[in-house]
C-alpha cells in the first residue's frame, strides 16, 4: 500500500478566510504549484464592486492546489514588464479592469499572459449584473484553469452538505444547505430537528435527492432547491429507503431499500415511477454510485463477510468484487473518468478515505485522519471533498488530488457533514 | 405449567418451518427456554397482567371521561403503566452489540424472552425496535446495520409469535446517547431500543 505524503510533508502555511457562514482553511502545499500573478482589477468609475473579482479568482485557483496565485502590488494595465515578473519566477499573469455601464452593469476585462512566450492566452469582455459578480468570477476561473493547464476547473459548481446544530433547548437542528464550491453564498434548503443524510445533486443541479428520518424512519425526498415546489417523496417497502445516487442522465435514482428485511439495490425512473431491483442478496447491499457512463454501480456489501465494494456491470448484470486489501472498504464513488473510485478504507482503528485505480487495484490511502466519511469527487476530478473530525467537530475536508494541498470548511458552533459536489452549471 | 408447554410448542413449530436463520437461532433459544431453566419460569410473567388488570380498573371517573375526548391518550397511559411494571422487574429496554455485529448472545436472548413474555401477557402493546450503530464507518452501511440488530431482535421474538406487533426502525449512527469519539461511548451506541407504544 502506498501512503501519500500528507500534511507532515505539506509546507504549512495556514490561513483562515471567514465569509459567510462556512470558514474557509487553506492548509497550503506550493508543491508542484503553478506559480501566477493575479493583479488586482483596475477599477474605472463607481465600480468598487469589481475589485473583488481578482481576489475571488485568486482564493479559486490557490484552494485547487494546482496553482500559488499571488497579487501585484499594484494593478497592471497592458504595459506588462516581463523580465521583472521572469526574474520572480512567474509563469504566467492575470489581470483586467471593471468599468461601470450603468447603475447595475458592469463590464469587465480580463487577459492572461504568457511570462515565457509574452503570448496572450486568453482576453475577454463580459457585460455583467452586480449580483453575478461571484459567478463571473467562478466562471472566469474555470477558463484561467482551462488555458493554463488544459483541464476543466471546478469552481462554477455548488456543494450541498448538512450541518447539526443545538438549539436553545439543546435539542438537535439539522439543516441541508448549498453554497457555491468556495464555501460562499451559503444557504439553507431544508431545516428539520430529524437527522438528514445524503444528499446529492442532481446531474442538471436543479434537484438534490436527500435522506430524512421526519417521519420516524429513513425516506429519500427529492428537493428542487431553486423553486417553490414541494418536495418528492420517494417509494419505500416495510424499512429503511436510502442512499440515493443519480442515473447521470438525470431520469432516475439507486437507491437502498429494505424489503421484509433485506437491504438490496432498486432503480427507481423518475418517469415511468417503475422500481427495477439491481441486487438481491441476502446481505447488506448499499452505498451505491453509477459510473459516469451509467453502464455500471460500485456499491458496498458485506456479501463476503467482510464489508466490502462491489462494481455491478449493468449490461451483463455481473458483479465483481473490487477491493481486496483491508477488512472494511465502504461508500465508493467513481472519478468523472470512471477508471477510480473515492471510498472509505479502515487502517487499524482509523476510517480514511483512499482512492481505488479499478483496473489495477492499487489503493491509495490520501488522508492521516481517525473518521472520514462520505467521499466525493470534483466535477473535473481534481479534488475530493469528505467529511472528518478536526478537534472534535465535524468539518469539511477538500484534498488536491494533484499535491494533497487540504481546504477545510468549517461552521462556527456547528457540525458540517455529508458533502457532495455538483456538476458544472449549464 | 400449561403456558409454558404453549410457548415451548410455538417455538418448536416456528423454528421448523421457518428459513435457515431462523433455525440457527431456534437451537440456540431452544437450549434457552429449556423448561429445568429457572430463569424461564412462566408463572413470572402471569403477574404483569395481573398488575395490568388491578390498574386499569382502578380508573377515576373523571380519567375516564377524558378518555372519551382522547382515547389514545388512555391507552398509552395503560401501556405507560404496563410498561413500568416491567421496568420495575429490572428488565433491561437496551440491547447492546459488538462492532460491526448484529449477534444476540444468551444474556441478551433472555432480555428478549422477558419482553416477549411481557408482550404475550399484553396483547394490546406493540413494539417499535429503534436500531442504532456506532460512528465509526459510512452512514448508510450503520444505517443497514442498524436495522440488521432491530431486526435480530424482531427474529427471535417472532418465534413467539409476536412478529405482527413488532416495528423495525433503524436511525443507524444519526442518534447517538454517548458523544466521544472512543469505546467507551461506541459501545454504548451500538444497541437497539425496546420503545413500546
Amino acid at each position: 500500500m502506498k501512503i501519500l505524503k500528507t500534511l507532515a510533508l505539506l509546507l504549512t502555511l495556514v490561513s483562515t478566510i471567514a465569509y459567510a457562514l462556512l470558514e474557509v482553511t487553506i492548509i497550503k502545499s506550493e508543491e508542484n504549484a503553478f506559480p501566477i500573478v493575479i493583479a488586482p482589477f483596475e477599477v474605472i468609475g463607481d465600480a468598487e464592486q469589481g475589485a473583488q473579482i481578482a481576489d475571488i479568482i485568486r482564493d479559486n485557483l490557490n484552494r485547487s492546489g494546482q496553482f500559488n496565485a499571488l497579487s501585484s502590488k499594484g494593478v497592471i494595465t497592458n504595459k506588462i514588464d516581463f523580465s521583472y515578473w521572469k526574474a520572480r519566477k512567474k509563469d504566467a499573469i492575470v489581470f483586467g479592469k471593471i468599468e461601470k455601464v450603468s447603475s447595475k452593469v458592469f463590464n469587465v476585462y480580463i487577459y492572461v499572459y504568457d511570462i515565457y512566450t509574452k503570448k496572450r492566452l486568453y482576453g475577454k469582455k463580459i457585460a455583467v449584473h452586480n449580483s453575478g459578480i461571484r459567478r463571473i468570477s467562478h466562471y472566469l476561473s474555470d477558463k484561467i484553469y482551462n488555458v493554463l493547464l488544459g483541464q476543466k476547473g471546478s469552481f462554477d459548481t455548488r456543494l450541498t452538505y448538512v450541518t447539526v446544530t443545538n438549539d436553545e433547548n439543546m435539542d438537535r437542528i439539522y439543516q441541508l444547505e448549498i453554497a457555491d464550491a468556495d464555501g460562499h453564498n451559503a444557504q439553507i434548503v431544508v431545516k428539520s430537528s430529524y437527522p438528514i443524510l445524503s444528499p446529492a445533486w442532481s446531474p442538471d443541479q436543479k434537484k438534490i435527492a436527500y435522506v430524512s428520518f421526519k417521519n420516524g424512519r429513513a425516506e429519500v425526498f427529492i428537493k428542487y432547491p431553486f423553486m417553490r415546489v414541494k418536495s418528492i417523496k420517494l417509494p419505500r417497502f416495510d424499512g429503511i429507503a436510502s442512499a440515493p445516487s443519480w442515473h447521470p442522465n438525470g431520469q432516475g435514482l439507486v437507491l437502498t431499500i429494505s424489503r421484509e428485511g433485506n437491504k438490496d439495490l432498486y432503480f427507481y425512473n423518475l418517469e415511468s415511477k417503475k422500481l427495477i431491483r439491481l441486487t438481491k442478496d441476502v446481505a447488506i447491499d448499499t452505498e451505491a454510485n453509477f459510473s459516469p457512463d451509467g453502464k455500471s454501480i460500485a456499491f458496498t456489501s458485506n456479501r463476503s463477510g467482510q464489508v466490502q465494494i462491489y462494481i455491478k456491470d449493468l449490461t451483463n448484470g455481473k458483479i465483481k468484487r473490487a477491493t481486496f486489501e483491508g477488512s472494511y472498504n465502504a461508500k465508493p464513488v467513481f472519478s468523472p473518468d470512471g477508471k477510480s473510485l473515492a471510498l472509505v478504507h479502515r487502517v487499524g482503528k482509523d476510517y480514511r478515505v483512499a482512492l481505488l485505480d479499478i483496473k489495477t487495484r492499487d489503493l491509495t490511502v490520501l488522508t492521516q485522519n481517525k473518521l472520514d466519511e462520505s467521499p466525493y469527487f470534483s466535477p473535473n476530478g481534481g479534488m475530493i471533498i469528505f467529511a472528518t473530525n478536526r478537534d472534535n467537530k465535524g468539518v469539511l475536508s477538500v484534498i488536491s488530488l494533484h499535491n494533497n494541498q487540504i481546504v477545510e470548511l468549517a461552521q462556527k458552533g456547528a457540525e458540517v457533514r455529508e458533502p457532495n459536489w455538483s456538476n458544472y452549471s449549464k | 405449567m400449561t403456558k409454558k408447554i404453549i410457548l415451548l410448542t410455538s417455538v418448536i413449530f416456528l423454528s421448523s418451518c421457518a428459513g435457515t436463520s431462523i433455525q440457527d437461532l431456534g437451537g440456540k433459544f431452544l437450549d434457552l427456554i429449556n423448561p429445568s431453566d429457572p430463569a424461564v419460569e412462566v408463572e413470572d410473567l402471569s403477574d404483569f397482567a395481573l398488575i395490568l388488570d388491578g390498574e386499569s380498573g382502578g380508573f377515576t371517573s373523571e380519567e375516564l371521561a377524558d378518555s372519551d375526548v382522547d382515547s389514545s391518550e388512555q391507552s398509552r397511559t395503560q401501556t405507560e403503566i404496563a410498561v413500568e411494571t416491567l421496568e420495575d422487574a429490572g428488565v433491561s429496554f437496551v440491547l447492546y452489540f459488538s462492532y460491526d455485529d448484529t449477534e444476540i448472545d444468551e444474556e441478551a436472548t433472555q432480555v428478549i424472552i422477558d419482553h416477549a413474555n411481557f408482550m404475550r401477557n399484553n396483547p394490546g402493546i406493540s413494539l417499535k425496535l429503534e436500531g442504532h450503530a456506532d460512528e465509526r464507518g459510512t452512514r448508510e452501511y450503520n444505517l443497514a446495520l442498524g436495522e440488521n440488530r432491530a431486526l435480530s431482535v424482531k427474529e427471535v421474538l417472532g418465534l413467539y409469535g409476536l412478529e405482527n406487533r413488532v416495528e423495525v426502525v433503524s436511525f443507524g449512527e444519526e442518534q447517538p446517547i454517548a458523544f466521544t469519539h472512543d469505546e467507551d461511548s461506541w459501545q454504548k451506541n451500538r444497541r437497539v431500543e425496546f420503545i413500546y407504544q
